[in-house]
């Protein structure tokens, strides 16, 4: 008796505990799409971070205003964009989010996307709210300090998030091609998922 | 049978609202911090901004869960907490401690962050911290007294100057920042201490944007040096026994 009712209560109250993304399974507890973040895209389209899920991704923390290793993190994630088979490249997605939303605004980041020439089908240049940048980090294990000058020390890492947004590999960037351990890891994921990845970043109709 | 849930009851409702603090303000000024980057002088500018007297209470957390129930010990995801995370709490949304009016400590920085924003508020910055820190009763800057220095050795400890009920505040009117418990600062994650490898010179500077590394301006300022070890060694999901938080605001 006790039994049917705890299942006749599960039953009853399990629409409850879904999730907002409505036919999906619930978020994994270590998923990065727990957190709450408003973003916009180099286009100036707000999104939720956690809209992100449904796809791999690779994400990196960044910022416009930065010479040296800032340009490393994007060259080096289109280099690993390059590695990759046809099939294994449509299958995963690229964010590149600003530490800086300040001065990221969308036209800076648009820039950005032309100069390294970002297929903006699999790119997303984004610019947290304020609030959400440090809380952000802080789910990705990325580090950084401003500094007097504007510009900023942060730690230059590619991060690999499974469809469901759990952390599955990191590699640091050092130079304008991606760790090889990183590659590796990226190409395992993606030839065991590849097959059921569902469409790439999908575009909003424009309004007439 | 009855009975246990009716004194739990009985008990709820007895429980007095938690009352937060009117913050103080601090006065905008300029330190020389311990805690140096880039061989920098450690001078910095601190605004003018609000500081909670006192670290978050058990009871003021106890109501943050009851009204923020993705909080409880039973429903945090992974992401923002660890296993330890309010351990010792008797249930979920429940301390079932007694001295409720002890800091609330076993608390992720995820945690202490949404606390501090669910109440209008933000975590203090490390400089805003250390700058009030180093005030005594009676003096703004008692850092170069080296008596009161060596006491702050015993931060985070049953022993520390600020643990016992008859500690006073501070000169900006600020108690228990030398307390039992090690506080959470906001950007805590900017201490980047030995921990990261950053001062290995196998090219590992450019894992940031030519970054060097932090250094310590005063050996002998234990309670700076051993709460930077600490923090810095904390990821923002870690919890501790002796760690808690207080929360800050910007002046308007």
């Amino acid at each position: 008796m006790k039994s049917m009712l705890r299942t006749l209560c599960f039953i009853v109250l399990l629409p409850a505990l879904m999730p907002a993304v409505a036919g999906d399974m619930p978020l994994p507890g270590d998923s990065v799409y727990q957190l709450d973040a408003r973003l916009s895209d180099q286009e100036g389209r707000a999104l939720e971070w956690r809209t992100l899920r449904g796809r791999p991704a690779i994400v990196s923390m960044f910022y416009g205003n930065c010479h040296l290793a800032c340009p490393m993190i994007v060259a080096s994630g289109k280099a690993l964009q390059n590695r990759l088979e046809p099939r294994e490249r449509d299958a995963v997605d690229f964010a590149m989010i600003s530490i800086d939303p300040a001065r990221d605004t969308p036209a800076a980041l648009r820039d950005i996307a032309r100069m390294h020439r970002l297929d903006t089908t699999h790119w997303r240049l984004l610019r947290p709210d304020d609030a959400d940048v440090r809380t952000l980090a802080a789910t990705l294990g990325i580090r950084y300090r401003a500094q007097p000058d504007g510009t900023f020390n942060h730690t230059s890492v590619l991060v690999l998030l499974d469809r469901d947004g759990r952390i599955l590999a990191r590699g640091d960037v050092t130079g304008l091609q991606p760790d090889p351990g990183f590659v590796a890891a990226v190409q395992d994921y993606l030839t065991g998922t590849s097959a059921s990845a569902p469409n790439p970043i999908s575009r909003p109709k424009e309004s007439p | 049978m009855l009975a246990v849930p009716i004194i739990a009851t009985a008990l709820l409702a007895t429980t007095p609202p938690a009352v937060h603090p009117e913050f103080v303000a601090i006065p905008a000024g300029e330190i020389r911090s311990t805690v140096r980057y880039e061989g920098d002088d450690g001078k910095r500018r601190v605004a003018a901004y609000a500081m909670s007297p006192r670290a978050v209470t058990v009871r003021e957390f106890e109501a943050f869960v009851r009204a923020a129930p993705q909080w409880k010990r039973d429903r945090v995801p992974s992401l923002f907490a660890d296993s330890g995370y309010l351990s010792g709490w008797r249930g979920a949304g429940d301390s079932g401690v007694v001295h409720d009016d002890a800091p609330v400590t076993h608390v992720s920085w995820f945690a202490a962050d949404a606390y501090c924003r669910s109440i209008g508020a933000r975590l203090p910055d490390w400089i805003e911290w250390e700058y009030v820190a180093a005030a005594d009763a009676t003096h703004r800057d008692a850092r170069s007294d080296t008596r009161w220095r060596a006491r702050t050795f015993d931060d985070g400890t049953p022993r520390a100057m600020d643990a016992g009920a008859g500690a006073v505040a501070n000169w900006y009117g600020v108690s228990g920042l030398h307390g039992v418990a090690w506080e959470w600062v906001g950007d805590y994650a900017t201490l980047l201490a030995d921990a990261d490898k950053r001062g290995s010179d196998d090219g590992d500077r450019l894992q940031f944007c030519g970054a060097t590394g932090l250094s310590f301006a005063n050996r002998d300022d234990y309670a700076i040096l051993k709460r930077v070890a600490l923090l810095s060694a904390m990821e923002p999901r870690s919890t501790l026994g002796n760690l808690g938080f207080r929360c800050a605001r910007s002046s308007p």
